[in-house]
């Protein structure tokens, strides 16, 4: 009897491997996800019963499709996503490049690039918001300006990205980091001998090179700035005036705050659906690149 | 001077003349000076990245005063009333905004509690699931590992909605089980997709030798593939309880008085904070302790789990 049931986990070892997984993931997420979609089709608040919602069609997506907040806040989030990502990458490579360099000590200021990442995004925005306090902040002190940063639309918005890109900058700089180590030394000797200078090097030999990993830095800072949250709620709720209001944050507004479900539930598909183009742009990409 | 150089060079070849002498000179000079510079770039970058938390930490230590000093004080006498009054010992000066106050115990059990549980269900699933992936192509295999990939980049938010409203349902709201059960979400695929860049990275021999020697798959995964992805299990717990520690999000939406995590305690204190700056600042710092010491300690295997997960993906 064991002996039979023995060979039967043998041979479906790996589907059986997989399949608490997968249980699982539909349990949390796919179930989930489709009674989400539901939602968005029906008219919806939170104290009736599950069952008292009535069927509203499309209504719910029409009419985010027609509202101007709607709009404001996808545009503003693209725009946020572009920048932090852009700025991300940059800072990122060019962190990668100088912890690169094997010189004594360069083990310490490796650690230490990793910890604005570890902490707590809560914790990051308290920091960054009391540093910016217009009357006991730090910045307002070393710039000997009196400026209300998170009050006002333009300066808030440039602070919650800021902060985000504090906080992700390492992330990026890791990871092309073990990129860097991972290429192999022949090009750059090859390069050298020719008598290149840094900058070609950089530009002929690392970058090509790098390739892969960048695109992956890309394809994951990329969908994870698209839905920030935690930072830019924590620092401004998403104003001033809607300054900073990201997708994620106007998503979780409808739903917990305004109580309306099926609203809250259409905002989120319209914003997965975003999520899932990039996705899928990115990863097509990368598929492309099979090299590592 | 060049007539001592062309008549002294054969007879004292051993001792540098003045020309050659200050040549190498100039050429070590020149290794300094660029480690300096790099040595100059690299405190910048830190100082840039690690001020935040410097001075985070720095009014942690401060008294009400001290924090408001005008201009702000770089050097001071530190003091712990405010680590004092958060876990509650003794009542720190002033009025303490929030109700925050010797329930900073309570909010911790959450946290650890809930990091734990998912971390550890997430691992005993994910793990052999990621050894699937990389060694056993069968029917939809390619496709379901692409699922969950496509799972973990999804907005969360997408998620939430619904399971709110069924947890609700089943009364698992602001419980741990509830909870852990929607970390999952983000923790599983995580260490799925770092386990199984990992157990690509080993050697078919290694399997197919102890099969040969009569091992069965399950046997061979248990006793001879398992101990050498330890790395890669250790990558994968830190970010998985870095991601569980740190969250919010699900945190605020699932939970309400019993099971409310140390994020959500600090952003009640946030929204509340008045001039309790000092309380707030030590309860950040209490708060971000485990998980930096965590990944200090185990930096290295960070930099793996990135790379090893990330792109071998």
């Amino acid at each position: 009897m064991t002996e039979s049931f023995a060979r039967l986990v043998d041979r479906w070892f790996g589907q059986l491997a997989i399949l608490p997984t997968m249980l699982l993931m539909s349990l949390v997420f796919l179930v989930p996800l489709a009674f989400s979609l539901y939602l968005s089709f029906q008219g919806w608040n939170i104290d009736r019963p599950l069952s008292g919602s009535a069927f509203v069609g499309v209504e719910n997506y029409t009419a985010l499709l027609t509202d101007d907040r709607f709009w404001w806040s996808m545009s503003l989030t693209l725009l946020y996503t572009v920048v932090t990502v852009a700025l991300e990458l940059i800072l990122g490579f060019a962190t990668a490049l100088l912890l690169n360099i094997e010189i004594r000590f360069i083990g310490l200021f490796r650690t230490a690039m990793v910890l604005p990442m570890m902490m707590t995004p809560v914790v990051a925005a308290l920091a960054w918001k009391l540093l910016f306090d217009p009357a006991h902040g730090v910045i307002n002190y070393l710039l000997g300006t009196n400026v209300v940063w998170l009050g006002q639309q333009g300066t808030a918005f440039a602070a919650v990205t800021l902060v985000n890109i504090w906080q992700n900058t390492p992330y990026v700089a890791i990871l092309l980091l073990a990129g860097l180590r991972t290429l192999p030394s022949e090009p750059f000797e090859a390069a050298q001998i020719d008598g290149a200078s840094y900058w070609q090097v950089l530009r002929f030999c690392t970058l090509p090179l790098l390739k892969p990993f960048i695109l992956v830095a890309l394809l994951i800072r990329t969908i994870f700035e698209f839905r920030a949250f935690d930072n830019v709620y924590i620092m401004t709720g998403g104003g001033p005036a809607d300054g900073t209001m990201l997708l994620s944050i106007f998503t979780y507004l409808t739903t917990f705050v305004s109580f309306d479900l099926g609203l809250g539930a259409a905002t989120s598909w319209l914003m997965l659906i975003v999520a899932a183009i990039l996705c899928a742009v990115f990863i097509y990409v990368l598929r492309d690149k099979r090299s590592v | 001077m060049s007539n001592d150089v062309k008549s002294n060079f054969p007879q004292r070849a051993h001792k540098a003349s003045p020309e050659m002498r200050s040549i190498l000179r100039v050429s070590s000079w020149r290794k300094i000076r660029s480690n300096i510079l790099i040595y100059a770039a690299l405190i910048v970058l830190l100082v840039l990245f690690l001020f935040p938390l410097y001075w985070l930490v720095g009014l942690s230590f401060k008294t009400r005063a001290q924090i408001f000093a005008n201009p702000p004080l770089w050097a001071w006498e530190p003091t712990l009333d405010n680590y004092k009054a958060v876990l509650g010992m003794v009542i720190g000066d002033g009025a303490l905004q929030g109700t925050n106050t010797g329930d900073f115990l309570k909010f911790f059990t959450n946290s650890l509690v809930v990091s734990i549980s998912s971390v550890l269900l997430s691992l005993i699933v994910g793990v052999p699931a990621g050894y699937a992936f990389a060694r056993f192509k069968f029917f939809g295999s390619g496709a379901m590992f692409f699922g969950l990939l496509l799972m973990r980049m999804l907005p969360p938010i997408a998620v939430l909605l619904p399971m709110y409203v069924l947890l609700r349902q089943f009364g698992l709201l602001d419980t741990y089980l509830g909870l852990s059960l929607a970390y999952t979400t983000f923790s599983l695929p995580l260490v799925v997709w770092i386990m199984r860049g990992f157990f690509e990275g080993l050697p078919k021999e290694l399997e197919e030798s102890a099969m040969m020697d009569g091992c069965s798959r399950f046997g061979t995964f248990w006793r001879i593939i398992l101990p050498l992805t330890r790395p890669g299990i250790v990558a994968a717990t830190i970010f998985s309880v870095a991601l569980s520690w740190n969250d919010f999000l699900f945190a605020v939406v699932l939970t309400t008085r019993k099971t409310q995590t140390l994020p959500v305690m600090m952003a009640g204190y946030s929204s509340d904070v008045g001039i309790a700056w000092g309380e707030m600042t030590a309860a950040a710092v209490l708060v971000i302790l485990p998980v930096i010491v965590f990944s200090i300690l185990t930096q290295k295997h960070l930099v793996t789990g990135l790379s090893g997960g990330a792109v071998k993906g």
